[in-house]
């Protein structure tokens, strides 16, 4: 292939168009695990022909097999060169994964900047673009774009998840399920945190009033037990 | 006409005030849901699954069946009005549906995509009333050595149609297959990477892997989206909501010509209604262009009429898959088949006999949510639109909300929210990535079958693999499939070679 990354581009940026090799790396450990276990096994004595072990050391095998061919796939094919424009005014490629843009105002920056043609991009671009969310005849052929990950957003959100799941048992569904939905909300970029504290209070309470009350699940009393 | 009576059986379980309530209920979260960008009648169907748990299986089902087809008629009202297919079986319809939008005919390509979806589903739904029973009896037939072909055939289409790349396909599949590795085998009783903890001895809960994947890996990308160009405009639909006569005449072809190429792929699993949508676009496309009024890339109502039929005929008759053979042929039928094991009934031949109420009713309650979708999405469509103006940091994390309920409400185990939060992050990692999530599920929900089934063969056989391919079924089955991944890979290489050339010549 012709992709071989061009000398003045530095380490960072080769791996930064392959990111998607935490893939394969995945399916590696996960072909790693499965082979230890299959072979460290307990497998009960009498057992038919093709036993328990069979079909796991066939998808171990599969697991590696394929975090090769993707592995391979990947470093073929790089995402395009240019990450997708903010829509918050960036002072630079790299800066701007650190800036966390809550205060981020739509301005004119549209227009991406043009980057060199290279045919195995625009494959990749046009296929991520066909499978997620425009249309395959869209007007203009933009220039393909590598997908900016907003980094403090994932993390946020993640981060609101596990606190969640750590307070769900001691404080109760009302007060964790709030501060589940406050959180993602604001990590999604709401901008009235006070305001959502009421939003988020009367989603989780409506919530156990209707599916605790009502359909009788089960859902943890927290701190909160006397009161309902 | 044993159907017909079965079937009126059915009209009658269903046309109770309750279960009307949970047709109408399901018809408007599947709405709900196909309207939003990325999410899907799987999706909502996963959501909903631990929620139901209190109703009795027929509400729980027909519930199921309406946010089913409410999903599919939703999603092409994003599409048409924002460009933004609210999921991957409106891609085909919204590339003129948008068009006649920009052109302000928003709300004739409602229309019309709303006709397109009660025609093509109901269509289906009549051919499944009368074919699904004969489908159940050949099905009877089947040994382990069918089951096991069926289940490869499902594992290999759906890998290899759905997403870009078969490599891609297959990769996913695999992961699917290893997660559903975790617990005990029930063969043997040998404990299976559970690493001896006892949550995973019944291994990972299906719920717990769709809701991770579908809406919670969703929720995650959203935010990793945030603050990128993706705020598309949503263009008003004013204006009559009827097609007129002339309309109507050159769509009604459409319909039957896309319900026509969709009907047979809901039974062969490829995985959903991605291909026939595209086949009835491109079928409409050419048709258009041998004759005078051709309106394709200006919007074209028949650009929105044929895939949007075909998209309804291939649920529907995937629905009559998944009853008559319990074999699902895409994500949605992946996550119902887990709804069924969940109120432990086993689709397949059987099911017509053992919950012969439960299959009709379902059969009953897709015509009627036909009719409530219609009259839901043929005069409200601009009112679904409305709810794309919600914040999204408020839809998505309520959906995060719901999802984590769900999952708690099914298992009361904390264990099972860090499990659900591992795979959603898997599902953020293959959406971004371009690995589609559908293989996983049918791997998930398909594997432990065809093990199983594989073990069967082998031990009845006494390890002749021969065993595997010597019914005529099996064997037939396997050829067809080598055929069908031949035709295939011919067609995408030219289908490659056609978008390069288009690429290269400047759009007249």
């Amino acid at each position: 292939m012709t992709t071989e990354s061009a000398p003045d581009r530095g380490h960072s940026e080769f791996l930064a168009r392959r990111t998607g090799l935490v893939m394969p790396a995945l399916l590696l450990v996960a072909g790693v695990v499965l082979a230890i276990g299959t072979f460290t096994m307990d497998v009960p004595s009498g057992v038919a022909s093709p036993g328990p072990q069979m079909f796991p050391a066939f998808i171990s095998v599969a697991c590696l097999v394929f975090a090769v061919l993707l592995a391979v796939d990947v470093l073929r094919k790089p995402e395009p060169e240019q990450v997708a424009a903010r829509t918050a005014p960036a002072t630079g490629g790299t800066a701007a994964r650190t800036a966390e843009p809550t205060t981020a105002t739509p301005d004119g920056q549209a227009t991406a900047p043009a980057a060199t043609p290279d045919r195995d991009t625009t494959a990749v671009g046009g296929a991520t673009a066909a499978g997620e969310t425009s249309a395959v005849g869209g007007a203009a052929v933009e220039e393909p774009l590598r997908i900016r990950s907003n980094r403090p957003a994932v993390l946020g959100l993640v981060g609101t998840v596990i606190v969640f799941i750590a307070l769900l048992v001691p404080l109760g569904w009302i007060i964790a399920g709030a501060l589940l939905f406050w959180g993602v909300a604001r990590t999604l970029g709401s901008r009235r945190p006070v305001f959502d504290i009421f939003v988020a209070v009367a989603m989780s309470s409506s919530i156990q009033l209707a599916f605790s009350a009502g359909l009788g699940l089960n859902l943890p009393p927290g701190i909160l037990a006397g009161v309902f | 006409m044993n159907q017909l009576s079965n079937l009126g059986d059915g009209f009658l379980t269903v046309l109770t005030p309750m279960n009307l309530l949970w047709v109408f209920v399901g018809a408007l979260l599947g709405t709900a849901v196909g309207v939003l960008p990325g999410l899907g009648s799987a999706m909502a169907v996963a959501l909903l699954l631990p929620v139901t748990f209190s109703l009795d299986p027929i509400g729980a089902f027909i519930m199921f069946a309406g946010v089913l087809f409410g999903g599919l008629f939703g999603d092409s009202i994003s599409g048409i009005l924002m460009n933004t297919p609210g999921n991957s079986t409106a891609i085909a319809s919204t590339i003129e549906g948008h068009k006649m939008a920009q052109d302000g005919r928003a709300a004739q390509a409602l229309a019309t995509s709303a006709i397109a979806s009660f025609f093509g589903g109901t269509v289906a739904a009549i051919l499944v009333v009368f074919f699904a029973p004969s489908l159940a009896r050949l099905a009877t037939h089947f040994g382990p050595a069918e089951y096991l072909a069926l289940a490869v055939f499902a594992f290999v289409a759906i890998s290899a149609v759905v997403g870009e790349s078969i490599l891609r396909g297959l990769t996913s599949l695999v992961i699917g297959l290893a997660i559903a590795l975790v617990g005990i085998d029930g063969m043997s009783g040998a404990s299976r990477f559970t690493g001896g903890m006892p949550e995973l001895f019944d291994g990972i809960n299906i719920v717990v892997i769709t809701v991770g994947l579908l809406a919670l890996g969703e929720v995650i990308a959203v935010a990793a989206r945030r603050g990128t160009k993706e705020e598309a405009k949503l263009i008003t639909s004013a204006g009559r909501l009827w097609l007129s006569r002339k309309e109507f005449r050159l769509a009604l072809p459409a319909w039957v010509r896309g319900t026509t190429i969709g009907v047979p792929f809901g039974i062969i699993p490829v995985g959903g209604s991605e291909v026939p949508t595209f086949l009835a676009y491109g079928t409409e496309r050419r048709l258009a262009a041998r004759k005078p009024g051709n309106m394709f890339g200006r919007g074209d109502g028949r650009g929105v009429a044929g895939p949007e039929a075909a998209g309804n005929a291939t649920a529907s008759t995937a629905m009559g898959a998944l009853l008559a053979l319990g074999l699902p042929t895409s994500a949605t039928a992946a996550v119902l088949l887990a709804a069924f094991r969940q109120y432990g009934l086993q689709p397949g031949p059987l099911l017509f006999e053992r919950a012969s109420e439960l299959v009709w009713a379902l059969l009953a309650s897709f015509f009627i949510g036909m009719v409530v979708l219609l009259i839901l999405n043929l005069p409200f469509a601009p009112l679904w639109a409305k709810l794309l103006k919600v914040p999204r940091h408020y839809l998505y994390a309520g959906i995060t909300v719901f999802a984590m309920l769900g999952i708690y409400a099914t298992s009361s185990k904390v264990f099972d929210l860090v499990l659900v939060l591992a795979i959603g992050l898997l599902g953020f990692g293959m959406r971004r990535y371009g690995l589609p999530v559908a293989p996983v599920l049918i791997g998930v929900i398909l594997g432990p079958l065809a093990e199983t089934e594989f073990r069967r063969t082998m031990a009845v056989s006494e390890g002749d693999p021969f065993a595997l391919v010597s019914s005529p079924i099996s064997a037939t089955l396997y050829i067809v499939l080598a055929l069908g991944v031949t035709g295939l890979l011919v067609q995408r290489s030219r289908a490659r070679k056609k978008e390069e050339s288009r690429l290269m010549t400047p759009v007249a």
